[in-house]
């Protein structure tokens, strides 16, 4: 088994099916050695807050979703800069939806801490790309 | 000396005797009155004791004394002071053949005479006015020469009553101087009239008929009477007559509605227009007041334009106003006022002009409604197409994410067994999906043509009893309260489905640690009827999501049955029938969803 280029990386998604099958691949690109998973914005502002506040790390990489219940993926952006004591710097977020609306596409790139929009499916290709740029 | 004067001197005749050598031999009174001679005049000169004559006067004396037995003339000397005097005489020679030693001479000043015929002359010149008479006995008539100009026959033409009735135009002229006459002879009633005549020429004419008769001992033996020629100013008269009618007819028969307005305000006159405008007949509409009738809200408005004419700051304006008709219903109305002022600028009344907009302005509102439906259904059909995208690309993404795990043999067999389910989930989800997508498609925003009657209450209580089993079970307690009449303008299958949706919507997002109630009213509005259905829910956080409470796959609780579509198709079947959907709520204290239906009007 070689080394996970990541520590930790994120899921924030809904979709159950979309969690499983893009844990296998992050599984099978060893891509981190960690994954953790919430399913809507709301869930991960808690898991992460609470993560900071334990003096844990923040996950190197977030695959967060747009349409979710409760607060969606612009929700938990908006949400994440507003973490007390939050380095926002170590963090990546790439968002991985379905949409592919231009609307979506245009107010992803408002967000600065945004690096890509991922049309789902997402590849293995994608995940090896990732790899290589950070 | 005294004169001794002969019994001829009491004549009233200005005349004089002289004898061949000019001396005068006797004078009359009148004579001596005339050239103001002194009463020693006898066996002076002729000429000398006289003012200056025509000189054709003295060659006439002349002519007399040499042998010509008598002249006469009128004629005109201008003075050497420069008056101009008008002299008429005649001579005669005095005894016959053998005695013709003595002139018989009468001499008079008839300058006044002269220039008040020559006025009257020119008068009837000018005013083309003749005299005609005719004498019942003799049974002859006179006409002057300028009755002939006027009928335009020659000066020696000879009329005859025949004749002369034969002139008046064939018709209502021809019978009305027949009768004229007529009665005048019977009963010595005069006339003055006016006829046409068709002249020598054949060229009609108006003229003004004056007829006065000479009664003696009860019985008419003369007609005297004069003749103008008023053509110039009757046909003017008519032409004004014409003119002023076909204004009177232009703003009597307008499509425009017109009136006269007084300074305060009263309607002084209006054409049928503007009555049948305002459903007023002429008479109530002149015990109005434009502020009357005037809509609240545009009369500030108006007032204002108003007294800028009143101020002088404008003669006119227009404006588009509201009045109210007789039945009170608006009217819309393009409004062009107009100051009619006096020769000192005083406003004496205002012309109003108004034109109803009513047909105009329902074809905006109509169009404007088209536009609305059109933007609404623009808007939410690519809402749709989007929501549509991203949902069946969900399903075919992930369909596509676990094939290609399937295919790929490093999958472990409780791996493998976990993607079969998940293909499984993913093609039941895309099924259900579509089948979503259908029911949207069904609802068709602003086909409100076919409406229906819909008792809201019997719904309401048929539904009730459809999820009876529901309520029972998750022990609900629902209270019901109507006011007014339930009776909505509907689709019974979209009311049916907005009702359970709601009402299933209330269970479903139910406050498990606490009894559930749900509270459901229906109250009559003015025009409306509006649903209520409230509950003590979990509620739902508006600030974050109010604004995608009714989007499509939008949820808000982490519920088994969320699904999104409940919300969205509800709001778009109640717009459907041309309906309002509001929610109010907050967490963990409950919702209200109120909805406001189209009365039904009986």
């Amino acid at each position: 088994m070689s080394i996970s280029k990541f520590k930790t990386s994120c899921i924030i998604d809904d979709d159950p099916i979309h969690q499983f099958g893009l844990k296998i691949l992050m599984d099978r690109a060893n891509f981190s050695q960690e994954v953790l998973v919430f399913e809507n914005g709301e869930e991960a502002l808690n898991g992460l807050a609470k993560r900071l506040k334990e003096g844990e790390e923040l996950p190197a990489v977030i695959f967060l979703d747009l349409n979710m219940p409760i607060k969606d993926g612009w929700g938990f952006l908006d949400g994440f800069v507003t973490i007390p004591n939050i380095n926002t710097d170590k963090v990546t977020i790439y968002i991985v939806s379905s949409s592919i609306n231009p609307a979506d596409i245009e107010k992803a790139k408002t967000y600065e801490m945004v690096s890509n929009y991922i049309v789902k499916p997402l590849g293995i290709d994608q995940l090896e790309a990732i790899i290589e740029s950070l | 000396m005294t004169v001794d004067f002969s019994p001829f001197h009491q004549l009233d005749t200005p005349f004089a005797i002289i004898d061949k050598e000019y001396t005068y031999i006797e004078i009359s009174k009148q004579w001596q009155q005339q050239f103001k001679l002194k009463k020693t005049f006898k066996g002076k000169k002729f000429f000398e004791c006289l003012p200056e004559l025509p000189e054709e006067f003295q060659i006439d004396v002349s002519y007399c004394l040499e042998g010509i037995s008598s002249r006469s003339d009128t004629k005109r000397i201008v003075t050497s002071c420069g008056n101009s005097v008008w002299y008429q005489w005649k001579i005669s020679t005095l005894g016959g053949h053998e005695v013709n030693n003595y002139l018989f001479i009468t001499l008079e000043d008839v300058t006044d005479k002269k220039l008040e015929e020559d006025l009257l002359y020119k008068t009837q010149e000018v005013a083309k006015i003749g005299s005609w008479r005719m004498d019942l006995k003799s049974n002859t008539i006179f006409w002057s020469d300028m009755v002939k100009t006027i009928h335009e026959v020659p000066l020696d033409f000879k009329p005859d009553l025949e004749k002369a009735i034969f002139f008046y135009k064939a018709g209502w002229s021809r019978e009305h101087i027949t009768n004229l006459v007529s009665r005048a002879i019977a009963s010595g009633t005069s006339w003055d009239t006016e006829l046409i005549i068709v002249t020598e020429n054949g060229k009609e004419k108006w003229v003004r008929a004056i007829g006065e008769p000479e009664m003696v001992n009860g019985s008419c033996i003369r007609l005297v009477g004069t003749f103008q020629d008023i053509d110039a100013r009757k046909q003017t008269e008519l032409e004004l007559e014409r003119s002023k009618n076909a204004f009177a007819d232009s703003i009597k028969n307008s499509k425009v509605g017109m009136a006269l307005v007084s300074p305060s305000g009263q309607f002084l006159e209006a054409n049928e227009s503007l009555c049948a405008l305002w459903g007023y007949n002429k008479e109530e509409l002149k015990k109005l007041t434009f502020q009357e009738i005037t809509h609240q809200e545009d009369l500030e408005k108006d007032l204002a334009l108003l007294n800028e004419v009143i101020n002088g700051k404008r003669d006119t304006y227009q404006l588009e106003k509201r009045y109210f008709d007789k039945k009170g219903q608006i009217v819309y109305a393009l409004l062009t006022v107009t100051a009619v002022r006096d020769q000192e600028g005083t406003i004496q009344q205002f012309i109003s002009q108004v034109i109803g907009l009513n047909e105009r302005i329902k074809n905006e509102n109509k169009l404007k409604k088209l536009l609305d439906i059109t933007t609404n259904q623009n808007e939410s059909l690519l809402n749709f197409a989007y929501i549509v995208s991203h949902n069946l690309r969900s399903h075919a993404s992930n369909l596509a994410l676990v094939c290609g795990l399937v295919n790929n043999n490093k999958l472990s067999a409780s791996q493998r067994e976990e993607a079969m389910l998940h293909l499984e989930k993913a093609s039941s989800s895309l099924n259900e999906t579509i089948d979503h997508l259908n029911d949207v498609v069904q609802i068709k925003i602003g086909g409100e043509q076919h409406l229906e009657k819909v008792d809201l209450k019997k719904t309401i209580s048929n539904t009730l009893k459809g999820i009876s089993a529901l309520i029972a079970e998750n022990k609900v307690a629902v209270t019901l309260d109507y006011q007014g009449t339930p009776n909505i303008s509907g689709k019974l299958i979209y009311v049916e489905s907005i009702v359970l949706n709601l009402i299933s919507n209330a269970i479903k997002y139910r406050n498990t640690a606490i009894p559930a109630k749900i509270a459901i009213r229906v109250q009559e509005l003015n025009d409306a009827v509006l649903l209520e259905v409230e509950d003590n829910g979990l509620g739902i956080d508006m600030e974050a999501n109010g604004r995608n409470l009714f989007g499509m796959y939008k949820t808000f609780h982490k519920h088994k049955d969320a699904k999104g579509i409940g919300l969205f198709i509800t709001k778009n079947q109640v717009e459907a029938i041309g309906g309002k959907i509001v929610a109010t709520s907050s967490v963990n204290q409950g919702s209200t969803f109120s909805v406001k239906f189209k009365k039904h009007q009986v």
